[in-house]
């Protein structure tokens, strides 16, 4: 990011900047919507199934009566927070284990590479679905769960990274002037990973969204009465033939967080020269 | 070439092993054992501390671990993965009717999906820079940002609701014969399709556009072959093989995909019956799906692979050394 502001990176092109716009509107009500919310996301406040524009309802009612206002200006908070503070997680966490062991190399790099191979071999959803019957339905359970399943891709990446770096001349200076193995890691290799990691944390973050929201959607993810936007497609699924705002609101409001998310990022990577179009593994 | 496809195989082989081994742990031992989840804590508290002992050596769960995992993993390797909880069936029955619906439902998609992306990649391959290459970008990032189930959802709403040319729900049984089956796949196959097709296309474009700056093609040209030969017959082949790992992985990664598919549909495949597996807590139907998506990506990772190492001759000779 040296030769460019971080104005640039974030006008990198129109797409970017919708991206960024879309994704700056989306945190903003996760963070401060609820201080402007009418009701409490849980409480019953009016009667059922009210259509929107009715008086003291905006967007109406659900099925049992809550407002659909409050519950669909606070459903993304809990999926974002599951989902930022899991990759985040698994990215330093696998960025660390990555780095050191392209550094080390060898049989530690062997039995870490081989760990990563097996994890990345099984489906993320089959291995939600695994642990949410071994643990049980929670949101630690579900955020270290996002944590172990996003690690070893991110790892295999930003293990890649850092090996281009071990065999240049600030790295070897290093290891002469005699630094130990954790130095070298923490303050010379880590520091010129950084873009990478950064990179990771944001597609990650997007697709753990997309994950998050359809594991609630299948009954794996969050729990009601939460309101959740993935949960809230499923309930209005059964009113879809009187109600269909229901469903309309929160996969519009899912779609364009995501759709923010990933033309940000594709920009963001863009503007630091990394290719974002390949797949997520 | 003999020795590269043994060692990829073999390499195959330790990974599904390795993979049975945490499927089991994962469950198994960790949070107390299989009976410990399937029980609720209502049937805790109503059961007397001996019949649950009874039930745990019924079921084989007083062993240690170890042969408890090499008794499961010798009946996996021989297709039988225990029975449920509730009613003893094999789970091998229970999950082989909804197996086969899947892979029906996954070959039904992979066959329009792989050729649209393909034409879709050379198209915007071959004209690249222009705007419609961009558009397909964009388009494939919308695609696959939108949920595969709001996808669904919206077109349950435009097709069944609004139009209602097709059903709302799927109300098909697991053992429908295979005209039924495809008469209902069609709208969770289109789903699929809008939410990865264009995303899938952008992978394989990398090839062809890869295959387009080769050096042969640029003789072929200055010999003054066709344009159109040059696609179709110099270029087209060059770039199939460094795809093959990008189809393997869509195809391989199609079965856990359409479980969020099958719920919104009712489609009666693999999918729901994990949900209700789950529902159940039946955990040796987890396993067994577990397992098998997992064998699944890895077989198609090797097919893609050993395809590889048969039709490129640079890697066959480079395995060598």
């Amino acid at each position: 990011m040296s030769n460019k502001s971080v104005l640039d990176v974030l006008t990198h092109s129109p797409g970017t900047s919708i991206g960024v716009f879309l994704v700056a509107i989306h945190l903003l009500s996760a963070l401060f919507g609820f201080l402007f919310v009418p009701y409490g996301p849980t409480e019953l406040a009016g009667v059922s199934l009210l259509a929107p524009g009715s008086p003291g309802f905006s967007l109406g009612t659900d099925v049992i009566g809550r407002d659909y206002l409050t519950r669909l200006v606070l459903g993304g908070r809990t999926s974002i927070f599951v989902a930022m503070l899991g990759v985040m997680i698994a990215v330093v966490s696998g960025g660390l284990i990555g780095v050191s062991a392209a550094y080390i190399g060898g049989f530690y790099d062997d039995v870490i590479m081989r760990l990563v191979d097996i994890k990345l071999s099984i489906p993320g959803i089959l291995f939600v679905a695994l642990c949410v019957v071994g643990f049980g339905r929670s949101i630690p359970v579900l955020t270290i769960v996002i944590a172990i399943n996003y690690m070893p891709g991110a790892l295999r990446i930003i293990r890649s990274q850092a090996m281009t770096q071990v065999p240049l001349d600030y790295v070897k200076s290093a290891r002469l002037r005699g630094d130990s193995k954790l130095s070298v890691i923490v303050r010379e290799l880590c520091p010129n990973v950084l873009e990478v990691v950064v990179v990771e944390f944001a597609i990650r973050t997007s697709s753990a969204i997309l994950a998050v929201s359809a594991l609630s959607f299948l009954g794996l993810g969050i729990s009601p009465p939460t309101p959740d936007w993935g949960l809230m497609v499923y309930e209005g699924i059964q009113q879809i033939y009187f109600a269909p705002w229901l469903v309309l609101f929160p996969a519009f409001l899912i779609s364009t967080l995501v759709i923010g998310l990933n033309f940000a990022t594709d920009g963001l990577a863009n503007a630091l020269g990394l290719d974002a179009a390949r797949g997520l593994d | 070439m003999l020795i590269a496809i043994l060692r990829r195989v073999g390499l195959s082989l330790i990974i599904i092993c390795l993979v049975a081994v945490l499927v089991f742990l994962a469950t198994e031992v960790l949070p107390g054992d299989a009976l410990d989840v399937f029980l609720t804590s209502d049937d805790l508290m109503t059961m007397e501390a001996e019949d649950i002992e009874a039930l745990r050596h019924e079921y084989g769960l007083d062993k240690p671990a170890v042969e408890r995992f090499w008794q499961w993993f010798s009946g996996v390797v021989v297709g039988d993965f225990g029975v449920t909880f509730i009613d003893k069936t094999p789970v091998s029955d229970v999950i082989w009717d909804p197996l086969l619906n899947s892979l029906l439902l996954a070959t039904v998609i992979t066959l329009i999906a792989i050729p649209v992306a393909l034409a879709i990649g050379i198209l915007t391959g071959y004209y690249r820079g222009r705007k419609a290459d961009s558009m397909v970008s964009s388009l494939a990032i919308i695609g696959y940002s939108i949920p595969d189930f709001v996808i669904g959802t919206l077109l349950i709403m435009f097709f069944a609701v609004w139009i209602p040319i097709f059903p709302a729900l799927i109300l098909v049984f697991a053992d429908a014969s295979v005209l039924e089956l495809l008469k209902v796949s069609l709208m969770p196959a289109v789903t699929v399709i809008i939410g990865h097709v264009a995303h899938l296309s952008r992978l394989l474009r990398v090839g062809f556009i890869e295959a387009m700056n080769c050096e042969f093609v640029e003789r072929a040209r200055l010999s003054g072959i066709p344009e159109k030969r040059i696609v179709f017959r110099h270029a087209l082949p060059a770039s199939v093989i460094p795809s093959l790992n990008s189809m393997a992985l869509f195809i391989g990664n199609l079965l856990s995909g359409l479980i969020v598919i099958e719920k919104v549909f009712g489609y009666p495949g693999l999918g729901l019956q994990l949900l209700e597996a789950v529902d159940k807590r039946e955990v040796h139907v987890v396993q067994a799906v577990t397992f098998l998506g997992a064998v699944l990506v890895i077989g198609m990772n090797l097919l893609a692979d050993l395809a590889i190492i048969i039709l490129d001759p640079r890697v066959r000779s480079h395995k060598h050394e």
